[in-house]
């Protein structure tokens, strides 16, 4: 309670916005006082004895936020709340305060008030706040004129009345000391000042009132209706124009303290009466009975009091209706407590004034009072214009702030200290993931809390550049990906190219390489294999063959895949893209290099290291199901087949292939062949003119030809002859071989094969026995696709996505025979003319690519498109 | 996180965000936070005719509550590495949850 009294004080407080009404309370500090002045004569409770002085101890910089901590409180709380901060703007004033102060003096210079002061300092007056008023009371008045300057002398409280009786008259006899208020630098000066001056004030009113309750004590109980009648007016206050208010409002403060003086001398009698306005003093609504005249001249403008004459007024009128009071100013409190502040200040009765007048006389009642300073105009009066203007002026801006800040505040208190950590946490958990603080957190942690983003710009070189040395590693797992990732479109160009041009330049080395081979020695080889004349007998063969192949063509089987396998499918692509990503998180976390001189935990870790990502590997190769049975009267497709035919788990595969060895591609490698025609991309990707692939085929075929083929391709670039015998004879004879070479994929691997097979024709070593092989199971090739020949070509002639097609006739024409060349060319001899005459309608561009691209096939058999034109 | 992550990536990129009164603003995003709140820069309303008042406004923020779509360029968007990062989140909350 006591923090809020000196807060009160504070000039700020008084211009307190409309919305708190507590503005006004300030002044309730002293009322405290007063009240436990009368405690002690009642036995009720000593404002002394049960204050403990903490209020001076608080830091009041803080107050600004009293609010918040408080919450919404009595009304009297919520005024003062925000306008507490001695130590920081009210310090800054401080020297206008003191000048007012002096001004005041000088111009009215009572010379009672001044004697006061003196003493007064040591006493705490600190109390409970009142009711506020809303501030803007006076400015309802057109007439108001604030009042500028509050004598401490004035305040007719006393903070220690029970002891008060004997100080009188040291108050009294020490002269006035208003300049040390002057010197008030600090908080701590001016809150003294304050005390003293309210000391003073109410030791002056003591002594008057013990003097005059002496005399009154008796004559009050005939008062006494008369004050419940005035105080009801209180509420209404202000009225500018009675000069008698300021004098009531003395003996308001005054009461407790006359109470007690009466009680003292009177105690059967008044102390009935008395009790409960002491009661009331103590507790903080009560206090404001007393101090509202007090509080006001403090918080509005910390002038010096004013002065003697008011508290003796007080003093006079006290003592009759001091007993009488108690009773009534509870209610008043009850009923506004905001306004009870500015009520004790304006608290003049008419019937009150009248007595007061008299009284009045000897002083200069409104200007002594710092309460009166707003209601009363007679202060006013005494000022200059300029400085009434000024003093209106100035009000009215404070008034004005102070509404502002009301405004501003009036939504405090609406978050709970619960909700405003909640959202502190919520904040400073987004600034963590934010900033991404790496120093806090392992490069594991970041992984895992922000993947996406972590990953994404170290292969993007996003704008920040993270230490982790993973980078290059998810560049390599994603960045493949990511080129692959539109299946036709501008994206895949690289990979694609990479892949194409690879195998393009393959068949065009062995394009070389036959040419550069003398064709007799071929046709020697192969007449003394006798294949040449075979091949000729046999030709009706294949011409007999062509129709069930061409049947199967037309009704590709189709096998339904009943939800059950594909969710099965499903399951397991992800077990494989789950221990994938463990592998590569292992891989990520392996410690350093084994040497020599390793320590032994280092050692251990690398074993523990091994141990885990062989458990993993393993895992892995179980996960992509290649080792179960093959299962040929299977209606469902084999379950690695079944993988590939979903486009994560064509994905899959190239990330697979870098975590296993040698062996298991092979093995890959083998299962994607025997299953060549069950693939979906082979057994639906059989395209005619008429019936073109839909575009969700096309981007089937694209992307496996994209992340299936070229780990493949890789591998057989690498193979020896045995293994490509091995794999071609697979395809013959566990495929059907129409429908594989009338599909891109089908043909790529083809094309792959027997380019790869050229090229191992020529060097150093041959052996004679697979190249028997070799020739025997090319010519069982040939004779399967001569019938489909006219049909390899997916699209019209206008399709320009025919250059594999010609790669393939090339890779074909390379290793065949001059009567198997002389076949092909029956075979495609239409399309190339077409394609030739089409050519010279294109630009220019467009026409030597597509011509480039016969020319492939042509120069593989010994001719040349310049020979067509 | 697995959103707030994926549209730290997206941080300066031309979006367009369709809210939930069928407003749809496109506009350079700035800054985005765990609620999803957008801020963006140089927005503009894509159907000025229908929502003229906005096309004063060239700063927003965002209340992510109540976007409904954001439109984000397909080259922005790394399809293999959000599915692994989608792999994690999930697994992560599978954990978290067991």
């Amino acid at each position: 309670m006591s923090f809020f009294g000196f807060d009160a004080t504070l000039p700020r407080d008084r211009g307190h916005s409309a919305h708190a009404p507590g503005f006004g309370q300030t002044p309730d500090a002293f009322a405290g006082l007063g009240g436990g002045a009368a405690a002690d004569d009642d036995d009720a409770i000593d404002f002394d004895d049960t204050y403990d002085g903490l209020g001076d101890r608080l830091d009041e910089a803080d107050d600004a936020f009293n609010d918040d901590t408080f919450g919404r409180g009595p009304a009297s709380q919520q005024s003062i709340g925000k306008d507490f901060d001695f130590a920081g703007q009210t310090s800054k004033i401080s020297n206008t305060i003191q000048e007012e102060q002096m001004l005041y003096q000088a111009r009215q210079a009572p010379s009672q008030q001044r004697a006061q002061p003196q003493h007064q300092h040591q006493h705490q007056p600190p109390k409970p706040s009142k009711p506020s008023r809303t501030g803007y009371e006076s400015y309802h008045d057109p007439n108001y004129i604030p009042q500028l300057e509050a004598r401490a002398d004035i305040w007719g409280l006393k903070p220690k009345q029970p002891t008060a009786p004997t100080r009188p008259p040291e108050n009294q006899a020490p002269p006035p000391e208003p300049q040390p208020a002057r010197k008030i630098v600090s908080l701590e000066e001016v809150e003294a000042m304050i005390r003293a001056q309210t000391l003073q004030q109410e030791r002056a009113a003591m002594q008057m009132q013990q003097q005059q309750q002496q005399q009154a004590q008796q004559s009050q109980p005939p008062h006494v209706p008369a004050y419940p009648q005035q105080q009801v007016p209180h509420g209404q206050l202000h009225f500018p124009g009675i000069p008698g208010q300021g004098q009531f409002v003395p003996h308001i403060l005054q009461r407790p303290q006359q109470v007690q003086q009466q009680a003292q001398q009177q105690p059967p009698q008044q102390r009935s009466g008395s009790r409960p306005q002491q009661v009331h003093a103590e507790l903080p609504a009560h206090s404001v009975q007393t101090p509202p005249t007090q509080h006001p001249t403090i918080l509005q403008r910390q002038r010096p009091p004013p002065n003697d004459p008011a508290i003796q007024q007080q003093r006079n009128a006290q003592p009759q209706s001091a007993p009488q009071r108690p009773p009534s100013q509870p209610r008043q409190i009850l009923q506004n407590p905001s306004r009870l502040s500015g009520q004790g200040q304006s608290m003049v009765q008419p019937g009150m004034q009248a007595p007061q007048g008299p009284r009045g006389s000897g002083h200069n009642r409104g200007p002594s009072y710092p309460g009166m300073v707003v209601t009363n105009p007679e202060q006013l009066l005494h000022l200059s214009k300029e400085d009434r203007e000024a003093f209106l002026a100035e009000d009215a801006k404070r008034a004005k702030r102070n509404h502002k800040i009301a405004q501003l505040s009036k939504d405090n208190g609406l978050m709970t200290p619960q909700d405003k950590n909640f959202i502190t946490r919520i904040q400073l958990q987004q600034l963590m993931t934010a900033t991404g603080n790496l120093d806090e957190q392992s490069p594991e942690t970041v992984l895992a809390e922000d993947f996406y983003y972590q990953v994404f710009s170290q292969i993007r070189g996003a704008p920040r550049q993270t230490p982790h040395q993973p980078a290059s590693q998810f560049a390599q797992t994603y960045l493949f990906q990511t080129n692959n990732r539109y299946g036709a479109g501008r994206r895949q160009g690289r990979g694609a190219d990479n892949h194409m041009q690879r195998m393009e330049q393959q068949v065009q080395r062995a394009v070389e390489a036959a040419k550069a081979k003398p064709k007799a020695k071929q046709l020697t080889i192969e007449g003394s294999l006798g294949k040449i004349s075979f091949s000729n007998s046999k030709t009706p063969r294949p011409l007999l063959s062509m129709k069930r192949p061409v049947s199967h063509d037309q009704h590709p089987h189709k096998p339904k895949v009943s939800v059950a396998d594909r969710k099965e499918t499903l399951r397991n692509i992800e077990n494989v893209y789950m221990t994938l990503m463990r592998m590569e998180d292992h891989e990520r976390t392996i410690p350093g290099q084994l040497s020599q001189d390793s320590s032994p935990e280092v050692i251990q870790k690398h074993m523990e290291w091994r141990t885990k990502i062989e458990a993993l590997h393993k895992q892995l190769w179980e996960d992509i199901k290649i080792m179960e049975p093959i299962n040929p009267a299977s209606l469902t497709p084999h379950p690695f087949i079944a993988i590939l035919s979903h486009a994560k788990g064509k994905k899959a595969i190239p990330r697979i292939f870098r975590h296993i060895d040698e062996q298991e591609r092979i093995t890959i490698l083998t299962m994607v062949v025997v299953h060549l025609d069950k693939l979906n991309v082979v057994s639906h990707g059989v395209a005619t003119p008429e019936q073109p692939l839909s575009p969700a085929m096309r981007d089937e075929i694209e992307l496996f030809l994209h992340s299936v083929v070229p780990p493949l391709y890789a591998h057989i670039f690498e193979s020896p002859l045995n293994i490509i015998i091995g794999l071609l004879g697979l395809i013959l004879e566990r495929t059907n071989v129409h429908i594989v070479a009338r599909t891109k994929v089908g043909m790529s691997l083809l094309i792959m094969l027997i380019s790869r097979a050229e090229l191992l024709k020529e060097p150093p070593e041959i052996n004679v026995v697979d190249w028997e092989n070799w020739t025997t199971l090319y010519n069982r090739l040939f004779d399967s696709v001569e019938p489909v020949l006219p049909a390899i070509f997916p699209g019209s002639i206008n399709d320009t996505d025919d250059m594999y097609v010609w790669q393939f006739l090339a890779a074909m024409g390379v290793g065949a025979s001059p009567e198997q060349q002389q076949r092909l060319v029956l075979g495609v001899k239409d399309r190339v003319m077409e394609t030739v005459g089409v050519s010279k309608a294109l630009p220019p561009e467009m026409a030597s690519a597509r011509l480039a691209n016969v020319n492939l096939f042509m120069r593989a058999i010994g001719l040349d498109v310049e020979l067509l034109g | 996180m697995l959103i707030f992550s994926f549209f730290k990536t997206l941080m300066n990129t031309e979006i367009t965000v369709e809210l939930k009164n069928e407003v749809s603003i496109r506009g350079t995003i700035k800054s985005i936070d765990q609620f999803l709140n957008i801020k963006l820069d140089n927005a503009t309303v894509v159907d000025e005719l229908k929502w003229p008042h906005m096309s004063s406004t060239h700063d927003m923020f965002i209340r992510g509550s109540v976007v409904r779509y954001v439109h984000i360029p397909p080259d922005k968007v790394d399809i293999g590495l959000l599915e692994d990062a989608t792999r994690r989140e999930a697994e992560k909350s599978k954990a978290g949850a067991a």
